[in-house]
């Protein structure tokens, strides 16, 4: 069906695919995991040769035997999307905002004269019909990932290429989406590229799995062999990184003893207009605890995250941080700020493009205009966050860095003004697997050294596991369970939690029972 | 910036006729004799076709068109110059402060804006330059509160996109307050737009000098290029036949605006980042 022959990609002078051999049978399902810039993308582009004008692309990519690269632009028209299609990265950005998504489904049915229609593919996709005159803002991000899902359905192809078509999904979400898509393969007999960052999606979904680092394919085979018995490092490196509950190994918190309460907060209620974002929420923090707070999107936990730091105002409710009321305004509010900071999810949109690594971490330390020992502070913080040797760090652009380097520059920056409790918004989230543990560690030792509490804004259950001493589970503005990670996670009460736990991943073969 | 600047090549030929521009403003008041542009003191005859003595001819008092073409350079220039300052200063402010602060306050100069936008600029301009004392202060006045909303709405969209990204949110949570958030997030990204705006200004108010002084508004003690076409145009070029006092003010208006608008479109292709 599909053959990829020593395939080689270059940008320039810069090899991002180096001598890549692939071969994907009809009906078969074929995983491609790899971390950012391992060049797995472009791998999958190459397929329809969607690639920039600038892109070399040397070597076979067979398609039915044709080879696309000499293909006529006519022939490479009619081959795009009627043989081969593909479900984009990133549904929020893939869909025309001003037409409605039926149309926009329709759109290559038209192109190729492909009879159909829309509404038996809303169906398919278990969408309900009078979806298509919907606009996408209109959707939420799983069913918009359904639509595009119907839209590679449209010209009836047999081979799909997903990539990386659950990011940004939360768990419950994600795990219907996979669901979808391996119940399709089967029933439509489609061959299936996926391509991901992580393992444990591939796993779920995918017969064959193959591992890329640098350009380079380092390892493939049976899903199951390689992610039982990694040959290579780094795909090893790839599998130990996703954290599983319930295994005491990947759990890296010590337990202690119930700390003396930090932050309390007491029914709070906030209100977005008609909407109730967070409705009645009871949560403490002790000195020196990492809470995770974890739900789906949409369920309040960023929010009240927000009115913590003083960012939004509750309606109704107190947040009460070391004894006093958090206050409202003025002085007061900018002393309380101090004391908290925040660490938000996708580090390079944290940071000013405009600034320097120093000019990042020292913005917190003039706007409380402590101008003493600038130099000293910031390079003590920078170091805290293992940058190591500041030196080398302060005058870089946080573009020169990579995502994990990012991250710690905004962890140096909540740090140079030496809070007490660290608010993080998914802090892993966006970061490769080999990063995201150091990250994941990096919070740890600075809980041990500093006594630095954090609340940790998650829907990574994997995560809560590793670090957290208390798991809160956010549903609808609304904790319907908290209380110590092993006993939330591992003995749930609250069906909510169940869900959540049941949607998680695994990797390996597709647990039973 | 200044290296990619140099291979836009129509940004360099607009910058190099500013610089002669600026040279000649600058040195022509410190060359040229008064008494050579004294109607009183003038031995030429008037309307004098160009000759070896005159480049330029003489116009209807038998002064040199070219020594009033150099002399005039400096007030096209400078007004042009404070106007466009002027116009995107009050720009810059109400786009700033209404982007960030939004509520009530952004509400009411927007509405500011949309009076001034829907205005006639030309008229608003002429009505003003006749109830103001006449002067240089007055076109300039004129000038520069009818050509600042254009500014200001883009100004305030820039703002709005950079305050809704991530690293405004962290540095509120620092404790940064507003003018923090502005002076160090907000202005720095904003700047570049600016000055590209503020060059593409520059040519349309050196366009409404010339236009308001050639309808006889401008400060008539002082020689600008509108005001010789005004004179030309008052004391009968035309019939005349003196092509030489009509065309060399108009083609060095249509030659400094040209240069300042290809300057600006370089430099705008040079701040706004490739996606």
């Amino acid at each position: 069906m599909l053959e990829l022959r020593n395939l080689t990609v270059h940008y320039g002078q810069k090899r991002v695919v180096d001598d890549v051999d692939l071969a994907l049978a009809p009906g078969r399902t074929l995983g491609l995991a790899g971390e950012s810039g391992s060049g797995k993308s472009t791998v999958a582009m190459s397929v329809l040769r969607l690639l920039p004008r600038t892109a070399r692309v040397d070597g076979q990519v067979l398609l039915d035997g044709e080879d696309v690269r000499t293909m006529s632009w006519g022939r490479l028209r009619a081959v795009r999307w009627a043989s081969a299609s593909v479900v984009f990265q990133g549904a929020m950005h893939a869909l025309n905002p001003v037409r409605r998504v039926g149309e926009q489904i329709a759109e290559p049915m038209r192109l190729h004269g492909t009879p159909g229609s829309v509404a038996e593919l809303l169906e398919q996709v278990e969408l309900p019909r009078h979806k298509a005159r919907a606009y996408p803002h209109e959707l939420s991000g799983g069913q918009k990932q359904r639509v595009m899902i119907a839209m590679a359905l449209a010209c009836g192809p047999r081979l799909v290429i997903a990539d990386e078509p659950t990011t940004a999904l939360d768990v419950v979400v994600q795990a219907q989406v996979l669901a979808l898509m391996t119940r399709l393969v089967a029933e439509r007999d489609l061959a299936l590229l996926m391509i991901s960052h992580d393992l444990s999606v591939l796993a779920q979904t995918c017969e064959d799995l193959a591992v890329m680092q640098h350009g380079r394919l380092v390892e493939r085979g049976r899903t199951r062999e390689v992610v039982a018995n990694p040959r290579h490092p780094h795909t090893a490196a790839l599998t130990a990184a996703f954290p599983v509950i319930g295994d005491r190994r990947h759990r890296w918190a010590e337990p202690r003893p119930a700390p003396e309460p930090l932050l309390r907060v007491r029914d709070l209620v906030v209100d977005y207009g008609r909407t109730r974002a967070v409705d009645g929420v009871d949560l403490t923090v002790g000195h020196g605890e990492v809470v995770a707070l974890v739900g789906q999107s949409g369920s309040g936990k960023t929010t009240l995250a927000r009115t913590i730091m003083g960012l939004r105002r509750p309606s109704s409710g107190r947040v009460i941080f070391d004894g006093a009321e958090v206050p409202r305004g003025g002085r007061a509010l900018k002393a309380f700020r101090r004391q908290v900071q925040l660490v938000l999810q996708d580090p390079s949109s944290a940071l000013n493009p405009r600034h320097t690594v120093f000019e990042a971490v020292a913005e917190g330390l003039r706007v409380h205009g402590l101008r003493e020992d600038e130099e000293a502070l910031v390079t003590a913080a920078v170091e805290r966050a293992e940058l190591r040797p500041a030196s080398l760090y302060l005058r870089s652009l946080p573009h020169e860095l990579s995502g994990g380097q990012q991250q710690r520059v905004v962890i140096a920056g909540a740090l140079v003004l030496r809070p007490r409790l660290l608010v993080a918004d998914e802090p892993v989230a966006s970061l490769d697997a080999s990063v995201r543990g150091e990250v994941v560690a990096l919070l740890l030792r600075l809980r041990r050294e500093l006594g630095l509490a954090s609340l940790l804004i998650t829907h990574d259950l994997g995560l809560a596991w590793q670090i957290a001493d208390r798991v809160a589970v956010m549903h609808q503005g609304n904790i319907v369970e908290q209380g110590p990670a092993e006993e939330v996670l591992l003995t749930p009460a609250h069906d909510y939690t169940r869900a959540l736990l049941a949607a998680v991943p695994v990797l390996g073969p597709p647990a039973t029972g | 910036m200044s290296s990619k600047f140099l291979t836009h090549r129509t940004g360099v030929a607009g910058a190099a006729v500013l610089a002669v521009a600026a040279v000649v403003a600058v040195v022509a008041p410190l060359l040229i004799d008064p008494g050579s542009l004294d109607v009183t003191r003038v031995t030429a005859a008037a309307w004098q076709a160009p000759d070896a003595r005159h480049w330029l001819g003489t116009d209807h008092t038998g002064r040199s068109v070219a020594l009033l073409l150099a002399q005039g350079a400096g007030t096209s220039l400078f007004v042009g110059l404070t106007a466009a300052v002027l116009a995107v200063g009050i720009g810059t402010a109400v786009g700033v402060v209404s982007g960030h602060f939004g509520g009530l306050p952004a509400g009411v100069l927007l509405r500011v804006t949309d009076f001034f936008l829907v205005l006639p600029a030309l008229v608003l301009a002429i009505a003003l330059s006749t109830v103001l004392p006449r002067g240089l202060g007055t076109i300039i006045l004129a000038i520069g509160l009818t050509s600042w909303p254009s500014t200001a709405r883009m100004v305030r969209a820039q703002t709005l996109t950079i305050e809704a990204r991530p690293f405004v949110e962290r540095a509120r949570a620092l404790g940064g307050g507003h003018a923090h958030v502005i002076a160090r997030h907000v202005l720095p990204s904003v700047v570049p737009l600016v000055l590209v705006n503020a060059t593409l200004a520059v040519a349309s108010a050196i366009v409404a000098e010339s236009t308001l002084a050639f309808l006889g508004l401008g400060d008539p003690a002082r020689i600008s290029w509108g005001a010789m076409l005004h004179q030309a145009q008052l004391h009968g070029a035309v019939p005349q036949g003196a092509w030489w006092f009509l065309l060399p003010p108009g083609l060095a208006i249509v030659a400094v605006v040209l240069a300042f608008t290809l300057v600006g479109r370089a430099l705008e292709a040079v701040v706004t980042p490739k996606r």
